[in-house]
């Protein structure tokens, strides 16, 4: 086992990695205007449409395919496969960079944002909320998943040429594992939670949700997609690092088990909603409701293809179709995701919404940031289990 | 060793499993029915008696602070509204087919049992005194989401404000303490619009019913509909006509709060879910510990490069 994780070294400021400060700058530009201007003034959301594709894009599939650090937690420490264990540090990073983008995309949409930290006071919360909570949950995942983060940026510390880092790493790192398992614990526990609750959100539109997606079970089918997603996401990322850069230790092997559980967390996903729709006698619905059954047939699709794909253990471990496999994993959980939110949200006559392009820009250049930040980290942490690098004096002890 | 794992894992299966079965029973159990207040007040419109003057309107804005929807027309602004917005609380539609024409007061119909009031995080909409549906800023982030929960598409957000809030009508409660109900059923010319207490407009909307049941489609909307509301409507035509939603007598908030409710009863299933979870974790870590160690043991040396 050579599951080490070091620093990639490298250059920082790269062509790419200044494309993707450019967008995320013309985010950042873009969402003062809205600081002044209100949300109206780069969004296209209406009185009908009141969540655009912030709510969907930034918010239910950021934290989707964030929710790799979930899986592979579940999977790593609850089902205690220690085989998984190279992945967890980076899906912990990706984690706390979607969470955290999309954290920071709530509070942008807000339109009285300045009122968020009312959040706290708990005892105005009401408890018949939904959204509220929702909101707890990530905002307190979001401090989980940083923490989860913090012994990466420790063990760089026990190198450093400060002694006071040095010291804190120390005193650091030993309680970090002590404190382990239960932090380990809340970061199963909050995203079973909220997960499951961005489905139960649109439980309140029984008029305004179409049937085919309107049911009692999605906070079951979101909190099954965001493992789909998770996986994917992890498989995804794993690949295009072993692309971009040549000192990272890639074992496709282990990508391969991962989109095993993929394949059969699909399977059950795709069970559960096509029972569903039967019991419900909506199996109808699938060939009636226009271009909306045409949404629901792409969406199964996106589930049952890399389902097939990889279900196969010989086409599984070919690295071209576990990527492809994993795209299409991904895309199928945001469809779905999406059709929920927006395709399959109808609020009555009259309502019609498209993005503008401003508002995929503050998505594309949130999602820029994200990159940029896990590049930059990838970089100068031991993240990533990869080969030697400048910088690293030393093996760094390593905590769970 | 496998067979400890293999007991815990059915461990947090059966765990899981009885979360569930819970979670199922529960939601079969009926949610309480809300009931308005014993001193609610309410609004009826009788669409027959409008006559489209739009003068509720007018004074709405008055009483409201509310600034005109301006629209140019031969260069003149005048203040039209067609909808409902961050500017207009209230407004006349004209429904005209089949022969019959008939007016609508779109407004916020103050729900019994409100679907926006069941959303909002921290009580910014809330039903307060003689069950009126109010809003208070303070406690708004400003979410929008009782724009998704409500069924009529009725609070509205102030979409170019840097400080937005959320628009709707409130019935006039900030006339109340002057003894003053809504402007709007007070400068009403034909009282197609009247206020008063709950009990006795249901009454009297029943009444004009039986009193003359050619004019009017049988049923008053808001007696049951969506768990009851405090704006009752009467209408020549059915009332899908005038641009209400074809609605259901259960309250909208109840299939998400019954299932949301039986999933966290008691808060129960999250604190199992975290203490099996930390157990077996805990236990995995020491089993990891234990194995690592006997490695060591075994081949001295080698272990301490290795990765805990």
């Amino acid at each position: 086992m050579s599951d080490v994780a070091r620093p990639l070294g490298g250059r920082i400021f790269t062509p790419g990695f200044v494309v993707l400060l450019a967008l995320a700058g013309v985010s950042g530009v873009l969402i003062l205007v809205r600081v002044f201007g209100g949300v109206g003034s780069i969004t296209a959301m209406t009185d009908g449409y009141p969540w655009g594709i912030w709510k969907p894009l930034n918010v239910v599939t950021f934290t989707g395919v964030a929710a790799g650090a979930y899986g592979i937690g579940l999977l790593c420490y609850v089902l205690n496969r220690g085989k998984y264990h190279p992945l967890v540090r980076p899906a912990v990073l990706v984690g706390a960079l979607g969470y955290s983008l999309a954290g920071f995309s709530v509070l942008v949409d807000l339109g009285r944002w300045w009122n968020a930290w009312k959040l706290g006071e708990f005892w105005y919360f009401n408890l018949n909320s939904v959204l509220l909570e929702v909101a707890i949950c990530v905002l307190t995942y979001v401090g989980v998943l940083w923490v989860e983060v913090t012994p990466a940026i420790l063990e760089s510390w026990q190198s450093s040429r400060s002694s006071r880092l040095r010291r804190v790493a120390a005193k650091g790192l030993p309680f970090m594992k002590k404190a382990f398992p239960f932090i380990i614990a809340l970061a199963i526990l909050l995203p079973t939670m909220h997960q499951s609750s961005l489905g139960s959100l649109y439980l309140v539109a029984i008029y305004k949700l179409h049937p085919l997606w309107l049911t009692p079970l999605l906070p079951l089918l979101f909190l099954l997609s965001c493992l789909t997603m998770g996986y994917g996401g992890v498989i995804i990322m794993d690949t295009l690092l072993a692309v971009a850069y040549p000192t990272y230790r890639r074992d496709v092997k282990l990508s391969a088990s991962v989109s095993k559980v993929a394949a059969a967390m699909l399977w059950v996903y795709v069970a559960i909603r096509v029972a569903d729709l039967a019991w419900h006698s909506r199996l109808g619905l699938l060939f009636t409701s226009g271009w909306k059954s045409f949404f629901f047939w792409l969406e199964i699709a996106l589930f049952v293809i890399p389902a097939l794909l990889l279900g196969n253990p010989h086409r599984r471990r070919d690295p071209g179709i576990l990527f492809r496999a994993a795209l299409l994993t991904v895309m199928g959980g945001s469809l779905y995701r999406f059709d929920t939110y927006l395709v399959g949200y109808d609020p009555g006559p009259g309502w019609s919404y498209f993005p503008s392009v401003n508002e995929l820009l503050v998505s594309i250049g949130l999602a820029s940031a994200g990159i940029a930040v896990f590049v930059f980290a990838a970089k100068k942490f031991p993240i990533l289990s990869a080969g030697p690098a400048h910088g690293v004096r030393k093996p760094a002890q390593s905590t769970p | 060793m496998k067979l400890t794992r293999r007991s815990l894992l059915k461990g947090v299966a059966a765990a899981g499993a009885a979360g569930a079965a819970g979670a199922v029973y529960r939601r079969a159990e009926a949610r309480a029915k809300k009931q308005p207040p014993p001193d609610a007040v309410a609004m009826l419109f009788d669409s027959t008696r409008c006559i489209g003057c739009r003068a509720c309107m007018e004074k709405c804005k008055e009483a409201n602070d509310l600034p005109p929807d301006r629209v140019r027309l031969d260069g003149v602004p005048y203040d039209a509204p067609i909808d409902l917005s961050g500017t207009t609380k209230t407004v006349i539609k004209l429904y005209q087919g089949s022969g019959k024409t008939a007016f609508m007061k779109a407004q916020c119909l103050h729900c019994v049992d409100p679907a926006c009031v069941s959303a909002c995080m921290l009580g910014a909409l809330n039903k307060r005194e003689y069950g009126v549906v109010t809003y208070q800023k303070n406690k708004c982030v400003g979410c929008r989401y009782c724009q998704i929960a409500c069924a009529f598409n009725v609070p509205r957000f102030e979409w170019n404000s840097p400080a937005p809030q959320i628009v709707k009508c409130e019935m006039c409660h900030h006339r109340f303490p002057e003894g003053k109900g809504p402007a709007c059923a007070e400068v009403c010319p034909r009282e197609a619009i009247q206020f008063g207490k709950l009990k006795e407009l249901r009454a009297e909307a029943q009444k004009r019913i039986q009193d003359n049941p050619w004019r009017y489609h049988p049923d008053v909307f808001g007696d049951t509909e969506v768990g009851g509301t405090q704006v009752l409507y009467l209408s020549a035509v059915p009332f899908d006509k005038l641009g209400l939603p074809k609605v259901g007598d259960e309250p909208v908030p109840a299939m998400g709060e019954t299932i949301q409710h039986g999933i966290y009863k008691g808060f129960i299933a999250p604190i199992a879910l975290y203490a099996v979870t930390a157990y077996v974790v805990v236990r995995n870590v020491r089993r990891g510990e234990a194995e690592e160690q006997e490695e060591a043991a075994r081949k001295p040396g080698e272990g301490e490069e290795r990765k805990p």
